[in-house]
């Protein structure tokens, strides 16, 4: 699995190097995606690579619109000492010049609370990320059973 | 008990891996032996299940929750796909998820979740906060349920998978970012053995 995140952070990199478009931001988000969830399922997550040019940025918030879920923050979830696997809210995740971060499962992630329904493989959503220096930004999120 | 675990993983990941066609998940020996554990079952309308696999076949055994947006279904998303690749012998592979969170976690949500992955998996939900507590014993699995000030349910668990053979013994432990490569060829490995 680490292997093809790293792959996929490679082709976001190539993307981005490749869009070189700096008409925008500097920003690019390389494969958003969330995974499947079961009906009873009352909060899932969302993943992606996302890559800076030249200016470091910071990722501060992100929103759903409700008819996807309730509520969107902004998670990492991390190992203790003891071994236990624990989810927190952050309140920003770092975007370094000339770099990437990944949002990907056991780590950084878009949690998504409250769903409205289930996440089905195939559908798309729409999130809205809110960026320190950027601004605003929506991204289409494919919905897969990863 | 989260000391010994930790020294466990440690060793585990020290020892492991290493030799060529060897597990490459935790291995415990003297194997923990788990064939006492019984926890009702809510896709058998609440029957005891006792954690033991089939004979000649496996058992995994997973201690979670459902509200887990991310390392849960990371884990069991993985297993499935590692059974999948395997084929015609994931067949003999029983599935089985015990809650951390009860409180939450009623029968009938354990049991659609797992189901939402395994057609065939078994929930295992009690409210008998001790019987619990000797179960994730005995799979060296631990977990803490708390509420934060905001009133947020925070759960952390190892997210340890234990693969069972049918004497109930714990033959390998899978931690949390195995590789589906890994969970794959490790199945591979018992069933060759001959389990």
């Amino acid at each position: 699995m680490r292997r093809v995140v790293a792959l996929m952070a490679v082709m976001a990199i190539s993307i981005a190097a490749c869009g070189d478009d700096d008409g925008g931001n500097g920003l690019e988000i390389g494969d958003p995606w969330a995974r499947t969830s079961a009906a009873v399922q009352n909060a899932g997550a969302a993943y992606m690579t996302i890559s800076a040019g030249d200016t470091a940025d910071t990722l501060i918030g992100v929103s759903v619109d409700s008819s996807v879920a309730g509520m969107a923050e902004l998670h990492e979830s991390t190992m203790g000492d003891d071994g236990m696997m624990a989810m927190s809210m952050v309140p920003s995740i770092p975007v370094p010049a000339n770099g990437s971060v990944s949002l990907e499962p056991g780590g950084y992630h878009v949690m998504l609370m409250n769903l409205a329904g289930p996440l089905v493989a195939g559908e798309e959503f729409e999130i809205t990320l809110q960026f320190e220096n950027a601004g605003e930004m929506t991204v289409t999120v494919e919905s897969r059973e990863g | 008990m989260y000391a010994v675990l930790a020294l466990a993983l440690v060793a585990g990941a020290c020892a492991g891996g290493e030799e060529p066609g060897a597990l490459a998940g935790i291995v415990r020996e003297p194997y923990p032996d788990v064939s006492a554990v019984a926890l009702p079952d809510a896709t058998l309308g609440g029957e005891s299940f006792t954690t033991t696999a089939r004979e000649g076949g496996l058992l995994m055994v997973y201690f979670g929750y459902a509200s887990c947006p991310d390392i849960c279904p990371t884990t069991l998303a993985d297993l499935r796909r590692a059974m999948q690749q395997i084929g015609e012998d994931a067949g003999r592979i029983d599935v089985v998820m015990v809650t951390v969170d009860p409180f939450r976690d009623t029968p009938e949500i354990l049991a659609s979740y797992i189901q939402a992955f395994f057609p065939h998996g078994h929930a295992l939900v009690t409210d008998d906060q001790a019987l619990l507590d000797q179960a994730a014993q005995a799979f060296g699995a631990a977990y803490e349920v708390r509420q934060t000030a905001d009133g947020e349910i925070e759960v952390a668990h190892t997210a340890l998978l234990s693969v069972v053979d049918s004497s109930g013994r714990i033959l390998v432990q899978w931690p949390f970012g195995m590789s589906v490569e890994d969970m794959q060829s490790d199945i591979e490995f018992l069933f060759d053995r001959g389990v």
